[in-house]
């Protein structure tokens, strides 16, 4: 700590405050303040204040999309999490494994999905989901014949599939970075003393490394959840949110973030009502902060650790 | 084998103790086969595995690699090529030619560059301030931080919008700039600060003692100290620019050749083309994705050393 004047304390912290106020802290102030409006671009010009009622709309108006959509997108972040942490496991046991030859030659390999700029690789694997001229039903059509094609981007269950194997591809790696990590911190003595102890291969990972790489897994898992949670880039750049299939229910891929650009910004939305989606973008900024409350409270540096994996959101 | 010094060594024992120990040492040796093809075969089995993730992993690396070199009739059709049948750099001639991919990429180094020296302009001496000095409202702006962390700009998309309006920055790739900057500004603030937490403060202490301001000592022992640390808020500012979609559709409307737009948004453009040229999209992709894969590669190192200082480290 330094003792210096209060004047050299202003100096320093202003640049950085006045910045954030303008551009932080004022639009979310403002959204929160539209969010007691009944702001649409109908009546721009003379909308008024109505308290809680787009709150009430959103949590307990019947015809809400809210809980559908708040549900399409838990789902799809258990089972990404699921995923990433059977294939990170997986490809960090593989790696971590001393009579595998050529080791660092896997890791690179593996790890290169991690360094691929995100937004290009989401638009080369909606390539790949093409239908007619895909490469996925193109190995298909080898193997099943000409009629074979797998109606990726249009059934809504595959096209839901199809998010998560992107997503998959684009995270493990992550993961299998962080318990490499804590494997190659196991102390091989553990190894020795359970094998002499008779414990089996299965033993030895449940009852040694499980427990031994959870400390380092969970702040990664949690901070997935998050990301995953608000992902916008990689799913609306392959599927906009769709297929939809009614107009009157969000599509397949429709996560929180996207629904509500959608709403806004979306082709098909005439009239955008701003009010009520600045409510749901609260409601959803409650719901993150939360998270991260509870993230930071695991004893977790999820802001470091953030950038540590920002590059590939 | 070590494995078959024990069974040798039994061999030695009495005639006594001969029957019970030999039978415990022929199972003990069944079993250790039984359990050396195991892991012979899961030998086989992880790098069955391996192959499979290569596969998965590499796959539309490769495929979008040889479609940037393949001519139209290997990609529009519904039969499988890997390779390419007649090979060409039409795509890349014509990318380069007849789109406007080198707008595209001055005006993504333009936008991510800003963004990531405004990040670090507006937030160094700030991090600073709450990494050595104390004061009221620290712990409240350190957990404002926290909290603004938690919150995607995307959520404020109208106020974003109106915002830019006010200022007359809409369609104007300052106005995306000063929008990536509210996140730049909180990650290298938090990034920073937990640098310098680490950094033993007796360095500028003495400087003070010695009669320097606490600016000089900022400037001239703090910032050339913190340079790696810097450098990889820089770094990841710079790379989430790269592939950010949302918040530029929003701020951007491509004019008439769309040479006002990032990157990720002509790319984009492309491939919602009524007929998509999925050549010139591949060696479009090819050529931004190749130099920032290997400065990941390069820079992956230095990254992982940047943020343990930064307080990863467990």
């Amino acid at each position: 700590m330094l003792r210096v004047k209060r004047r050299t304390i202003v100096a320093f912290l202003l640049p950085m405050l006045v910045m954030m106020a303008v551009i932080n802290l004022w639009p979310i102030l403002y959204t929160l303040y539209l969010s007691t409006t009944n702001y649409s671009e109908f009546n721009s010009d003379n909308y008024r204040f109505i308290g809680l009622e787009n709150y009430r709309q959103l949590l307990f108006s019947l015809d809400s999309d809210f809980f559908p959509v708040l549900w399409q997108t838990l789902l799809y972040v258990v089972v990404c999490l699921v995923c990433f942490l059977i294939v990170g496991m997986l490809t960090a046991l593989a790696l971590n494994n001393p009579r595998i030859k050529g080791l660092p030659f896997w890791r690179v390999i593996l790890l290169l999905p991690w360094a691929a700029p995100s937004g290009i690789t989401a638009l080369i694997w909606k390539f790949l989901f093409q239908y007619d001229f895909g490469p996925l039903n193109q190995i298909g059509r080898l193997f099943f014949g000409q009629q074979f094609g797998i109606p990726w981007l249009l059934n809504p269950t595959l096209a839901f599939i199809a998010v998560v194997i992107v997503n998959v591809w684009l995270s493990y790696p992550f993961f299998t970075v962080v318990i490499l990590g804590a494997l190659q911190s196991i102390p091989g003595e553990l190894r020795e003393a359970a094998r002499i102890d008779g414990a089996g291969p299965w033993q030895y990972f449940r009852h040694v490394t499980l427990p031994l790489v959870t400390p380092a897994l969970i702040p990664a898992a949690i901070l997935s959840a998050i990301t995953t949670f608000q992902m916008f880039n990689t799913v609306f750049l392959i599927t906009q949110g769709g297929p939809v299939v009614s107009a009157l229910k969000p599509g397949a891929t429709e996560f929180v973030m996207i629904y509500m650009y959608n709403r806004i910004l979306g082709a098909s939305v005439a009239n955008p009502h701003y009010g009520f989606i600045a409510a749901f973008s609260i409601t959803l900024f409650a719901l993150l902060a939360a998270l991260t409350y509870l993230g930071s409270g695991l004893g977790t540096r999820l802001p470091e650790l953030s950038g540590f994996r920002e590059a590939r959101t | 084998m070590s494995q078959k010094l024990p069974t040798a060594a039994l061999e030695k024992q009495p005639a006594a103790f001969r029957t019970p120990a030999r039978e415990r040492a022929k199972r003990l040796q069944g079993r250790r086969a039984v359990a050396g093809l195991g892991t012979r075969l899961g030998l086989v089995g992880v790098y069955a595995f391996l192959v499979v993730m290569t596969i998965f992993a590499l796959f539309p690396f490769y495929y979008v690699v040889q479609a940037s070199f393949a001519g139209a009739q290997n990609l529009y059709t519904t039969d499988l090529h890997l390779f390419p049948a007649h090979f060409t750099f039409a795509n890349y001639l014509t990318a380069f030619t007849q789109e406007p991919l080198l707008n595209w990429i001055g005006n993504t180094l333009l936008v991510c560059g800003l963004t990531a020296l405004c990040g670090l302009v507006c937030s160094t001496s700030g991090a600073y301030a709450l990494a050595r000095f104390r004061f009221a409202g620290r712990e409240l702006t350190l957990r404002a931080l926290l909290t603004l962390q938690a919150f995607p700009g995307l959520l404020a998309l109208t106020a974003y919008y109106l915002l830019l309006n006010a200022l007359h920055l809409l369609n104007n790739l300052l106005g995306l700039v000063l929008i990536y900057s509210a996140g730049a500004i909180v990650f290298c603030c938090w990034n920073t600060k937990t640098y310098l937490d680490a950094l033993p403060i007796e360095l500028e202490q003495a400087a003070l003692v010695d009669g320097a301001t606490p600016f000089q000592a900022f400037w001239h022992i703090v910032l050339p100290l913190a340079t790696p640390a810097l450098a990889v808020a820089a770094l990841f500012t710079f790379m989430t620019g790269w592939n950010e979609f949302a918040l530029a559709n929003l701020v951007l409307n491509a004019n008439a050749n769309g040479s006002n737009l990032t990157f990720i948004l002509g790319l984009y453009s492309l491939q919602s083309d009524f007929r998509t040229p999925w050549g010139i999209f591949a060696a479009a992709s090819v050529i931004v994705s190749l130099p920032l894969m290997v400065i990941f590669f390069f820079a992956q190192r230095y990254f992982r050393s940047g943020l343990a200082q930064g307080g990863l480290a467990n």
